[in-house]
C-alpha cells in the first residue's frame, strides 16, 4: 500500500505491507513521524485520514481518547487497507543521520531470571546485531499475546547482539501473566526498534539527573553504562534517584555500587523507599549508596535543591510518578527542553 | 470576535489559571500574574489538550502532554520544544469582571505577533477578509505573487508539479501565513496552486503595501522578517534546530 503523509512542512511517501502499522513503516523509512509510547496509550501519533481506508488493530486503545474527530486515528495501531493519504499536524523531519533507524527483527529469549518476586530480568538474543542509543526502548511481541509492549534497554553496547530488559509484573497484564507463569526461555519474539528520544550522548556535556520509579530504572542503567564507558563522570555530575516501595522491591544495588566504584564521587545514587525507612543492614551492605524515605520525586527534590545548573533530566516510570517529577523540575525552573521522559503507560 | 464577558477576577487564583467555554464555542484560558490577567486559546496548539490541565507558575505555562512552554505575558514560545506561540486575546478588566476582546484578526497571525499596535492598525486596513468554499482556488501555479494570506478558519491544500496535481503536503494551522513569496524579491510567480478544502476564511494582504507599512516602522519590520526567515528555513526542512 502507498502512504502519502502531509505534514506541516512537507509531504512524504512510503509503502507498507499488509498489516504493517503505519507508524512503524514510516519510521523504518527514516521519516520522523510523531510518537511517544508507540503502543497505543499516549495519543501522540494521531493523524487524520484524508483518503483511503485503515484497519484499527486495537479499537480499545486508551490513546484514542485524545482523538476528536471520526477521521482521526492512531498511526501506531492502524494499518493501511488501501492506498491512503493522511495529514499529520506537526513538523516532520527525516530522522537524522546519526540516529538509529528502527527496524523489525526477531530474537530469542535466552535468559529469564527473577530479580524480586515481581521483577524479571530478560535477555533477548537478536537475529542481527543492532545499534541503539542509551535510553532507548524496544517494542516486543510475544506469541499469543496481542500487541507490542515497550521495554527499555538496560544494557548499552555498539552493535549489540543481545538486549537486556527488566519487566515489572502487572497483575492481570497480558505479557506479565505470560512472562511470570511460563517458561519463556528459548521462545522466539518479534521486536521493533530502537525507539525513543530520551537518549543520552556523551557530547551532551551536562550534568545528568535520573529519576526512576520501579522498572523505570532500566533506561537509566543504559545511560549510566554509556556514560561510564566514556569516563563521563570525571567531568560531570550524575544524580540517580531510584524509587521503590520497600527495600525488598529494590534490585541491581550491587550493580549500582560497582558503578559508584567505577565512576567515583561525582556519581550519587539514592534509593528512595516510599513505604519504609531503610534498615541499617542496607547501609552496611551498600556503603556507597544513599537511602532515603519518601516518594522518589520528593526525595529527588530535597537532595537536588540548588543543584540544577547545567542539568539534563531523564525520568521514567509509572505516569503519575513521571508527572510528579516533572512538576518538581518545573518548580525548580528547569526548562522542558532539558527534561526527557518515558511514561510506562 | 467582539467583547465577551468571561468571569469575575475573584475566580482566578493568584498566579493561577482557569479555563472557560464561551458561548461562541471558544475555549479560553485566563491566567493571573501579579496584577495582570491574560487570556489565551484554551487548547494546546500542538494536539488540542486542555492547557488548564498543565503547569503554570505565574510566569511560564507548560502543557502537560509534551511539555511545550510559553511566556504568559506574551504567549511566545519558551525553550525549543514549542513550535508555535499561543493565540493571545486582549483582556479588559472592568469592575472586577474580565472581558476578552479581539481587536485585530491579524494579531492571531504568528508573522505579525511582534508588530507595534500602530503598524498593526495600518496592516488591518490593508487586510481583506475572503471566504472560499470547498474546492475554491486561491491562486494557481504561475500566478503573480501579489498577495499574502492568513488562514483564519478552514483548511487549505497546496498542489505542486508541472500540472499542479501532486500535493505539496503542507498542513496549515489557524493563524498561519502563506503565499509569503509576496514579501520576497525575485519570486514573481506562484510555484504552487492553493485550494480551499472546506469552507475557509482568509485574510488577504497586498505584499507591496505590507512591505511599505513595515518600512515606515523598521523595528516591527525587522521582527517580521526574522519570523519570516525562520518560517522559510522550517519549510525547507532544515535540521539546524535540533
Ligand atoms: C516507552 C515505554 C517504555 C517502557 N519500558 C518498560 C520497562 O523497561 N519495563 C517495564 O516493566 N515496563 C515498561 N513499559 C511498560 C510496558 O510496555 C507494559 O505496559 C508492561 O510491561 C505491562 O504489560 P502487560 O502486558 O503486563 O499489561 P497490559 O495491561 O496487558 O498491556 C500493557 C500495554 O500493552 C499494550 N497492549 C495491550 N493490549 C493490546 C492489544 N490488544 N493490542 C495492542 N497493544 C496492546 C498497550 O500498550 C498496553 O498499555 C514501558 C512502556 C513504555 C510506553
Ligand atoms: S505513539 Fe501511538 S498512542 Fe502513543
Ligand atoms: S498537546 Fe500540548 S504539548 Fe503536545
Amino acid at each position: 500500500m502507498k502512504i502519502q503523509v502531509n505534514a506541516r512542512n512537507r509531504a512524504y511517501q512510503f509503502e507498507t505491507t499488509e498489516g504493517e502499522k503505519i507508524l512503524y513503516a514510516g519510521l523504518s523509512e527514516a521519516i520522523g513521524l510523531p510518537y511517544e509510547c508507540a503502543s497505543g496509550t499516549c495519543g501522540t501519533c494521531k493523524a487524520r485520514l484524508v483518503s483511503g481506508e485503515v484497519i484499527d488493530g486495537w479499537p480499545e486503545a486508551p490513546g484514542r481518547k485524545y482523538l476528536k474527530d471520526d477521521d482521526e486515528f492512531l498511526m501506531c495501531q492502524c494499518a493501511a487497507k488501501t492506498d491512503v493519504s493522511i495529514e499529520v499536524a506537526s513538523f516532520v523531519q527525516p530522522i537524522e543521520a546519526d540516529v538509529c533507524v528502527p527496524a523489525a527483527m526477531k530474537g530469542v529469549i535466552s535468559s529469564a531470571r527473577l530479580l524480586t518476586p515481581d521483577v524479571i530480568h530478560l535477555q533477548v538474543r537478536l537475529n542481527q546485531p543492532m545499534e541503539f542509543d542509551a535510553g532507548q526502548f524496544m517494542l516486543v511481541q510475544a506469541p499469543g499475546v496481542a500487541g507490542y509492549r515497550g521495554w527499555s534497554m538496560v544494557n548499552h553496547q555498539r552493535e549489540a547482539e543481545s538486549l537486556e530488559f527488566i519487566v515489572k509484573k502487572k497483575p492481570g497484564g497480558g505479557i506479565s501473566e505470560w512472562l511470570f507463569n511460563t517458561d519463556c526461555e528459548g521462545v522466539e519474539v518479534d521486536l521493533f526498534g530502537p525507539l525513543g528520544q530520551a537518549t543520552f550522548y556523551p557530547s551532551l556535556a551536562k550534568n545528568v539527573l535520573c529519576i526512576a520509579g520501579g522498572s523505570g530504572i532500566a533506561g537509566m542503567l543504559s545511560i549510566l553504562s554509556r556514560a561510564a564507558q566514556n569516563d563521563y563522570f570525571s567531568q560531570y555530575k550524575g544524580d540517580v534517584f531510584f524509587g521503590v516501595q520497600t527495600l525488598k522491591d529494590a534490585f541491581f544495588l550491587d550493580e549500582f555500587s560497582k558503578l559508584r566504584t567505577l565512576c567515583g564521587d561525582n556519581l550519587n545514587v539514592v534509593i528512595a523507599l516510599s513505604k519504609e525507612e531503610a534498615p541499617a543492614s542496607a547501609l552496611n551492605d551498600h556503603p556507597q549508596l544513599k537511602f532515603d524515605t519518601g516518594y522518589v520525586h520528593d526525595v529527588a527534590g530535597r537532595h537536588m535543591q540548588g543543584g540544577y545548573q547545567n542539568v539534563r533530566a531523564y525520568l521514567a516510570g509509572p505516569p503519575p510518578m513521571v508527572d510528579a517529577a516533572i512538576r518538581v523540575l518545573l518548580q525548580a525552573r528547569m526548562t522542558t527542553d532539558n527534561i526527557c521522559y518515558d511514561k510506562f503507560s | 470576535m467582539s467583547k465577551i464577558r468571561i468571569c469575575n477576577t475573584a475566580e482566578i487564583p493568584s498566579n493561577g489559571m482557569k479555563e472557560y467555554d464561551t458561548e461562541g464555542g471558544l475555549k479560553v484560558l485566563i491566567a493571573n500574574a501579579g496584577d495582570t490577567y491574560y487570556a489565551y486559546q484554551g487548547l494546546c496548539p500542538h494536539q488540542e489538550v486542555c492547557l488548564a490541565e498543565g503547569y503554570y507558575d505565574g510566569a511560564v505555562l507548560t502543557c502537560h502532554q509534551h511539555l511545550w512552554q510559553w511566556d504568559i505575558t506574551t504567549g511566545k514560545e519558551v525553550g525549543t520544544l514549542a513550535e508555535v506561540p499561543l493565540e493571545k486575546y486582549e483582556v479588559q478588566v472592568e469592575d472586577g469582571e474580565i472581558f476578552v476582546v479581539q481587536s485585530s484578526a491579524l494579531k492571531a497571525a504568528q508573522l505579525f505577533m511582534d508588530v507595534s499596535d500602530d503598524t498593526l492598525q495600518r496592516l488591518d486596513l490593508l487586510a481583506r477578509r475572503e471566504k472560499y468554499g470547498s474546492g475554491g482556488v486561491l491562486y494557481n501555479i504561475g500566478d503573480p505573487t501579489d498577495d499574502l494570506y492568513i488562514l483564519e478558519s478552514g483548511r487549505v491544500e497546496f498542489l505542486i508539479g508541472r500540472d499542479g496535481t501532486s500535493p505539496a503536503g503542507f498542513v496549515l494551522r489557524k493563524g498561519e501565513v502563506f503565499g509569503w513569496a509576496a514579501l520576497l524579491e525575485n519570486q514573481e510567480r506562484r510555484i504552487a496552486k492553493a485550494t480551499s478544502l472546506e469552507d475557509s476564511v482568509l485574510l488577504r494582504l497586498n505584499g507591496e503595501a505590507t512591505l511599505k507599512a513595515l518600512e515606515s516602522d523598521p523595528v516591527s519590520g525587522y521582527l517580521v522578517m526574522r519570523k519570516l526567515s525562520t518560517l522559510i528555513t522550517r519549510h525547507l526542512g532544515s535540521q539546524g534546530e535540533k
